[in-house]
């Protein structure tokens, strides 16, 4: 089992609601998209997934636990297991992207290894495959100021690839990079999934990419699932009364006009050389 | 309009008060002390001063009395430099919790040892450590390390928390622990910052280690306190020209450095 969401609801500190009512649940192994309109709750549906945030009502199983019925120790061995995808990477700006993308086993190496790491980088080969399958191995020495916010957003899924979680969470992990790039990296996150058995939960703002990547579509809006659909059954109409709220049009790549469902191509994952 | 010309009347008012006020106090403070003003800028007095200036040259240049006094400079240095470390590692504990990472008690506490710290001064810390720990440069390092301490803390835990915490936040995401997320996710945005911080309390408390040694915490500021004591002024003068080579040095030395770390992190 991926996760399993019972009712779920969450209200802000501030009083404002961010979800109600959601139930939803993944087999191991499947790839989710959810699209909506921005404030929809997509991002703290994730979080709560990540065991960032705990739920106001209902119940979270994520990887067969309930994270908040775990001890300290274990709900940490559990997050190892999860990846998280930020839409701003929160990567310091002094790191270099080598350090920033073995971060993600910082769960799983020994304390004295993640600190050995820090003089002398403890798996460069492991950090450059990652990196060359977005396209990005050139830049492993670079600092992270370095770099723009696609290319961070890069980063950012190198780390959690590298991490190698069971369940990996992305929150819009395209949205900064041009149309060629993100169907790079959604590939990328979709071969791990199918490649790797690893559940795969992404929030998409451009809904084409969404169509064309994912077997599997959950439209959120005003904090409950308004639909929960493969995409082929997913209509025009249904598209628009979800995005009514924001705008006449539906965002997709660079604006194109939406075409509707083709069948998704096949992947694999990429292993271009590293020096 | 009336009332601004009633206020700027108001604030010329209180200019005059405040002249009127600060020419009493000088008046008083001369007539308090027994000095005239006629005494202190009369001939006579200009000869003396001329005189006392005078006994101090030539310094005592003989190579026993340079030796001592390089000895001495050396300690004073060492002084300083072990303070100054002893400041950061008890400022990098104590900036944890005065960031609030540990919730407000424990902040309001840190903050408040932090600020006693701070607020008694070295001389007085080591004229304290001097009796504590005895004469000799060991009370020097208690002293300076417990005011810079509170200097350092106060400045990292402010740079703790204007340091983003997204960082961080990502790795306890991971699984990483809280001294592992720290480690990865906040020193590399705050480094740079508490290095300065270090190094500019360094230079300051050169200076400073050549003097706490007036009240026995030795260095060069205990061997200047014996000279003058026994008015021997030419071996005062030998020292006191090695606190302005120091001082010197330390100026110059501390720009190379500000000039590497720019480089550095730019």
């Amino acid at each position: 089992m991926g996760f399993r969401l019972q009712r779920l609801g969450l209200v802000h500190a501030n009083g404002l609601r961010a979800l109600a009512g959601v139930t939803l649940a993944a087999r191991r192994g499947e790839r989710i998209a959810v699209i909506g309109p921005s404030g929809a709750g997509k991002t703290t549906l994730l979080r709560l997934l990540g065991t960032a945030v705990r739920p106001s009502e209902g119940r979270v199983e994520v990887l067969e636990s309930n994270p908040w019925q775990l001890s300290g120790g274990a709900l940490r061995r559990l997050r190892t297991r999860i990846g998280t995808v930020h839409q701003a990477p929160p990567l310091p700006a002094r790191q270099r992207v080598i350090t920033a993308v073995l971060a993600g086993r910082l769960g799983t190496w020994p304390w004295w290894k993640s600190l050995l790491s820090l003089a002398y980088p403890a798996d460069i080969a492991g950090a450059c495959a990652q990196l060359a399958r977005l396209d990005l191995a050139d830049r492993l020495f670079d600092r992270c100021d370095r770099l723009s916010g696609g290319q961070l957003q890069r980063v950012g899924i190198a780390r959690v690839l590298y991490q190698q979680p069971e369940l990996i969470l992305a929150d819009e992990p395209v949205s900064a990079m041009d149309p060629a790039l993100a169907d790079l990296a959604i590939q990328q996150l979709i071969a791990e999934a199918t490649g790797r058995g690893v559940t795969l939960i992404a929030s998409l703002h451009a809904v084409d990419l969404a169509l064309r990547w994912f077997p599997r579509i959950v439209g959120l809006r005003a904090g409950e699932v308004a639909f929960d659909l493969p995409p082929v059954r997913i209509t025009d109409a249904l598209l628009r009364d979800l995005y009514a709220s924001e705008s006449a049009t539906l965002p997709t790549q660079g604006g194109e006009p939406l075409r509707l469902p083709q069948p998704g191509a096949e992947v694999a994952v990429r292993r271009p050389a590293c020096q | 309009m009336q009332n601004d010309e009633a206020k700027a009347l108001q604030l010329c008012f209180s200019c005059v008060i405040t002249l009127v006020i600060a020419a009493a106090v000088v008046i008083a403070s001369f007539a308090y002390l027994p000095l005239g003003p006629g005494r202190l800028f009369s001939r006579e007095a200009g000869g003396e001063m001329l005189e006392f200036f005078l006994s101090f040259f030539p310094p005592d240049l003989s190579a026993g009395h340079v030796r001592k006094t390089a000895w001495a400079a050396v300690e004073t240095l060492a002084v300083s430099a072990v303070g100054t470390l002893l400041a950061a590692v008890g400022g990098l504990l104590l900036c944890l919790p005065a960031s609030g990472r540990y919730g407000w008690a424990p902040r309001a506490l840190a903050r408040g040892l932090l600020n006693l710290l701070r607020s008694v001064p070295e001389l007085v810390w080591a004229a304290l450590m001097v009796l504590a720990a005895g004469l000799g440069p060991f009370a020097g390092v208690l002293a300076l390390g417990l005011h810079t301490t509170g200097v350092l803390g106060r400045l990292f835990a402010e740079a703790l928390e204007n340091t983003p915490k997204e960082p961080a936040a990502a790795l306890l995401g991971v699984g990483a622990s809280p001294a592992l997320a720290f480690v990865y996710g906040t020193l590399p945005g705050v480094a740079p910052q508490l290095l300065a911080y270090t190094l500019y309390r360094w230079e300051m408390n050169i200076r400073m280690a050549a003097i706490l040694g007036f009240v026995g915490a030795g260095g060069l500021g205990q061997m200047l306190y014996y000279e003058l004591s026994l008015f021997h002024q030419a071996q005062a003068a030998t020292v006191i020209g090695a606190m302005l080579l120091l001082s010197v040095a330390v100026d110059a030395a501390s720009a190379v450095a500000r000039r590497g770390l720019a480089r550095a992190y730019a």
